[in-house]
């Protein structure tokens, strides 16, 4: 039999012994047979791997002593798995940390985003994707602001010094990308120029403005946007959706309201505010002392948006909403400094529960 | 928009109180940002007074002004609009023919279809108190009655005018033109503008006196030795006045608004209205001729509004008569239509849009305008049928999601940086030519678009390094720009400090180049491609410790091979780029890697044909060995030449130890590998699995002159 053997059989011998084991007295006899100094079983089989020849010694040798530091460390576990099955009381500290595998946590706004995925993947929403930089006519032009339209001041746009070539240029005709998009609106209007309605979607993504840093603006956001398009699309539906959504992210209690407003793309439009998450809409300084936060923009779709994509706007009607997700995530975090989602501090990132 | 309450009621009866009716102008879109109560206005008229701060949306100029709001309060409680008495007659008349004061020539009509000059002969002087008082209380400063009486109207009728002194008017005259190259003016605040060819002026014989719809120069301005002044009231093209005022960087009350959009229609009436008011103050000595050009006629327009599109679009039917008196509140005049080719079951009509909304091109716009004055909250809440399977969820997010699971998993936390960089942090790991810029960057640090995620992500690792944080592990996913490649997805990797977290119960070992080979690999795994590792020599990594990740696509079906693919590279990062993000110690090794995931994922394996295996039904047989190599071989070269021999029963090789120094002859290395061989079909013989043996060592000493241990 050769020696790499013996180790075998000895390990085997070993554990077939442990497990009989039921007593300290009789896990110190194991012991001894195994690793006792004299008359151990170790120790005969060192003696054979000094009388080995020279070339085989290295390995023997080590496998001598992963054997050897096998059996020490299984008698130093099995000892602890003994004493607490006799004496189950003040032998192990348990008030002493457990010990844990680190782990990470992803991004704050990525919990967000995945949160309102979830929500709208289960009322049948697809998801799109689509590039940052993008080209005039998906970010302005398409939604109804043609250049020299005003709208466009409110969206300062970062423009890019040479333009970009699209990842699908198919797709994408012989435009070239020229600024960083301002929303996720292209998407949308992309997702429309390759599909027919009826249409559920939703456009998640990153978008940059040119505004200056403070508390509540970055230069860089995430939004999500979402589209419905069909033949029986209404502002009823448009409500009902969105109050559905608010309450599944907020809680089920959420007041929401919807008050007109003006955007390029949407006609009728309207701003949806909830009621204050801190203050029971009594009015602190976070909402203003009005009682609402302002949460979401939406709008029935602009017929010269479904002109552009070639839709017929007397058949079809859409609606549309969009949020920026820091915002949101400062409200229901209670997060009061935007510059906290970019700042990567480990402290802020790690409290968010898994 | 700053409205006075008490100006305000001059114009409507508001039934209710002020909380009231903030939130009715709230329901309407009409934003009140805040309620004042006014401190320059005297004690005695305070009672009942308030300035209420209104947010007008862009799409609404015609309610930036006092009238404007007045007539949507009219429209919330059904009660008249009372607006300011006074004729027009004097200003419609052609006034032209029998006047030689002043000639008037609009050179420009694409910029300007609209332009009445009237003489005024004046006394200069201080306004009345009241007019002051309103002026100051929306934050108006009073000048002289001409000018006040301007602003007072600018304010109430929401059109701005223009005062001119007619005895500085060179030649007695005024075109309204495109500036000339060259030509400057000094504006009313002072300063010395250089004008653009494009810029629309109101020249006199000689030069600019005014920049049409922004500000008035100082050459005609009106003083106190003023005799006549020429009121300009006028319309002038939006893009224009917004692209000068933007040039020149100068908005104003005027620009303001002219840039939104004016009442095409208002400048008559405003001329009236400031009129009257100069002469209800006294400051009218004679009024004098009007020339009114009007080369470009306005044409009215109409929207045919059908009930049934209403319904389609709110989802609910709004009575006829109140959608009726709505519009007609705001100044619409609905005609219903009739005839045998509409609907039965329909009601039509045709919709003459007033000049003063701007806003309202489409059968949309009247909805809207039901809408909010119907009351969004009166709209029913509805849910939508699903009538289709929404599409499959996209490969990148799915992507995304396992790569954030894999590297959660790992102990690294995710990290969002922004998508512009300093150009110098970018040129350390990015050809400089191939960089996409900002062309208006927000500052002149962050300019061009990152090449790539790590100078992001190294600034996040030194902030918290630098928060008394030492075990630091991150990671990002996100897009990467480049004049060359375009926008691709990646994801970035990094790490410094102990590998497990800090434990009573032992020590913790520091993270080296293979924790995050490891994760490289892992991450390869996933996506069920099998990475391929070459050293790699880059200036943002430490030589020797560095490695690039390839692999080798499976070919297509009838090709005969496929090229390696570029995914990433990993390694210790520069101890000089550390530094150079402000990493402070000298001492402590950083890690990074990065993988285009645009390549990852086009490779690989769909997770579709995944079938699993199953588990081995015979015994596995393991064979350690220890050779003595050349220290330079890398251990994949031992390994290809061991699978090469061993055949098909080797299931497994795994390195075990790795041995330099005492015992082991210069120059050569010792290392362990466990065999593990298995069969799907039998148990293997330990004589088989020795034959094996003996072939592999035979092969390893004749390949790489390896002996065994």
């Amino acid at each position: 039999m050769s020696v790499p053997s013996t180790f075998d059989r000895l390990r085997s011998e070993f554990s077939s012994e442990l497990a009989h084991v039921t007593t300290e007295s009789e896990l110190q006899t194991l012991r001894d047979r195994f690793l006792g100094r004299k008359k151990g079983a170790i120790v005969a089989i060192m003696r054979t791997v000094a009388e080995a020849p020279a070339e085989s010694r290295p390995l023997l040798g080590r496998l001598a002593n992963d054997l050897k530091s096998y059996i020490e460390a299984k008698i130093v576990e099995y000892r602890s798995t003994l004493s607490m099955k006799q004496d189950p009381a003040g032998t192990v500290d348990i008030t002493l940390p457990g010990r844990t595998v680190t782990l990470g946590n992803v991004h704050p706004v990525t919990h967000l985003l995945e949160r309102i995925q979830a929500i709208f993947s289960r009322m049948g929403y697809a998801i799109t994707e689509g590039p940052e930089a993008e080209d005039d006519y998906h970010n302005f032009e398409a939604l109804n602001m043609p250049l020299d339209h005003p709208a466009r001041d409110m969206q300062d746009t970062f423009y890019l010094r040479s333009s970009l070539r699209f990842d699908h240029p198919k797709k994408s005709g012989d435009r070239f990308a020229n600024l960083l998009r301002t929303h996720t609106s292209g998407m949308q209007i992309r997702y429309m120029e390759t599909h027919e309605p009826p249409i559920r979607i939703i456009a998640p993504g990153v978008v940059y403005r040119r505004d200056s840093t403070d508390l509540t603006h970055l230069p860089m956001f995430h939004q999500v946007e979402g589209l419905v398009v069909s033949e029986h699309a209404t502002m009823g539906d448009l409500k009902g959706t969105l109050e559905t959504f608010l309450r599944e992210l907020f809680d089920n209690k959420t007041q929401v309201m919807f008050r007109p407003s003006f955007f390029p793309y949407t006609e009728p439009s309207a701003e949806v505010f909830i009621g204050c998450l801190f203050c029971q809409r009594k009015g602190c300084a976070i909402c203003k002392k009005t009682g609402w936060l302002e949460i979401l923009g939406s709008g029935m779709v602009h017929p010269a948006v479904f002109e552009a994509v070639g839709y017929d706007s007397e058949r079809y009607t859409g609606w549309a909403f969009g949020m920026g997700i820091e915002r949101v995530a400062m409200l229901k975090y209670g997060v009061d400094d935007m510059r906290a989602f970019f700042e990567n501090d480990l402290r802020f990132l790690e409290q968010h529960p898994y | 928009m700053k409205i006075l309450l008490s100006w305000l009621r001059e114009f409507v009866t508001i039934p209710v109180d002020l909380n009231e009716l903030v939130t009715a102008l709230n329901m309407r879109g009409f934003e009140v940002g805040s309620v004042d109560i006014p401190t320059q206005i005297p004690d005695h008229l305070r009672a009942d007074e308030a300035i209420l701060d209104i947010e007008v949306t862009m799409n609404r100029p015609d309610c930036l002004s006092i009238i404007g709001i007045a007539r949507e309060i009219a429209t919330i409680y059904d009660t008249p609009l009372k607006l300011p008495q006074q004729t027009t007659q004097g200003v419609t008349e052609d006034a032209q023919a029998k006047n030689d004061a002043l000639s008037v020539v609009i050179e420009a009509t694409d910029l300007c279809p609209h332009y009445i000059a009237g003489l005024v002969d004046v006394d200069v002087s201080e306004s009345p108190e009241w007019m002051i008082n309103r002026l100051q209380a929306i934050g108006i400063r009073p000048i002289n009655n001409v000018v006040d009486s301007s602003n007072y109207v600018l304010m109430e009728m929401g059109h701005p005018t223009h005062a001119f002194d007619l005895e500085q008017l060179a030649g007695q005259a005024l075109k309204i033109r495109r500036a000339k190259k060259g030509e400057r003016i000094q504006t009313l605040d002072g300063v010395d503008r250089q004008l653009k060819k494009e810029m629309l002026v109101i020249a006199d014989a000689n030069q600019p006196q005014a920049i049409a719809g922004i500000m008035g120069g100082t050459t005609s301005e009106v003083s106190d030795n003023t005799r006549t002044v020429v009121i300009e009231s006028a319309y002038f093209q939006p893009t224009s006045v917004r692209h000068t005022s933007k040039q020149l960087g100068l908005s104003t009350e005027a620009s303001y608004r002219f840039e939104r959009g004016a009442d095409v229609c208002g400048p008559a009436l405003a001329l009236a209205r400031v009129h009257t008011l100069l002469e209800k103050i006294g400051a009218v000595r004679k009024r004098g001729p009007i020339i009114n050009q009007y080369p470009v006629p306005f044409e009215k327009s109409s929207i045919r509004l059908r009930h049934s599109r209403l319904r389609r679009l709110l989802g609910q039917t709004i009575e006829k008569e109140l959608l009726v008196r709505l519009l007609e509140n705001l100044g619409f005049k609905l005609v219903p239509l009739v005839g045998p080719e509409l609907p039965d079951d329909d009601n039509w009509w045709n919709v003459e849009v007033p000049s003063h909304r701007i806003d309202v091109h489409r059968e949309a716009d009247i909805i809207e305008e039901i809408a909010r004055h119907y009351g969004y909250d009166r709209l029913p809440t509805t849910f939508p049928p699903l009538t289709q399977p929404p599409d499959p969820i996209g490969p990148w997010l799915e992507q995304a999601r396992l790569i954030r699971r894999i590297l959660t998993t790992s102990g690294f936390s995710e990290a969002i940086t922004f998508t512009f960089i300093d150009r110098s942090a970018a040129v350390a790991f990015h050809q400089e030519r191939e960089l996409v810029e900002l062309a208006n960057p927000l500052s002149e640090q962050l300019t061009v678009l990152r090449p790539s995620l790590l100078p992001g992500i190294i600034d996040s690792l030194v902030y918290n390094r630098r928060r008394e944080r030492h075990d630091i592990r991150l990671f990002e996913l996100g897009n990467c720009f480049s004049l060359v490649d375009g926008e691709s997805p990646r994801v970035a990797m990094i790490c410094t400090g102990a590998s497990n977290a800090d434990h009573w119960s032992g020590p913790t070992r520091s993270l080296d180049l293979f924790d995050i080979k490891g994760v490289v690999e892992r991450l390869c795994n996933a996506f069920g491609v099998k990475p391929e590792f070459d050293v790699l020599s880059n200036q943002t990594l430490v030589p020797g410790r560095a490695a690039s990740v390839r692999t080798k696509p499976t070919p297509p079906e009838g090709s005969d091979g496929s090229k390696q693919i570029e995914l990433g590279n990993f390694g210790q990062l520069s101890p000089t780029v550390a530094e150079a993000h402000g990493f402070p110690s000298k001492i402590d090794e950083v890690y990074v890697a990065e993988i285009d995931l645009r390549a990852l994922t086009q490779i690989s394996l769909s997770r579709d044909s995944f079938r699993v295996k199953p588990p081995p039904r015979y015994p596995s047989m393991v064979r350690d060995l220890s050779i003595l190599l050349d220290e330079s071989l890398p251990a994949s070269s031992v390994r290809e030449s061991i699978r090469s021999v061993a055949g098909q029963t080797l299931a497994e090789i795994k390195e075990f130890d790795r041995y330099r120094g005492e015992g082991i002859p210069k120059g050569l290395v010792s290392l362990s590998l466990r065999l593990t061989f298995q069969s799907s079909e039998r148990t293997l013989t330990d004589t088989e699995v020795q034959q094996t043996m003996t072939a592999v060592v035979s092969a390893l000493e004749k390949t790489y002159n390896a002996s065994v241990r």
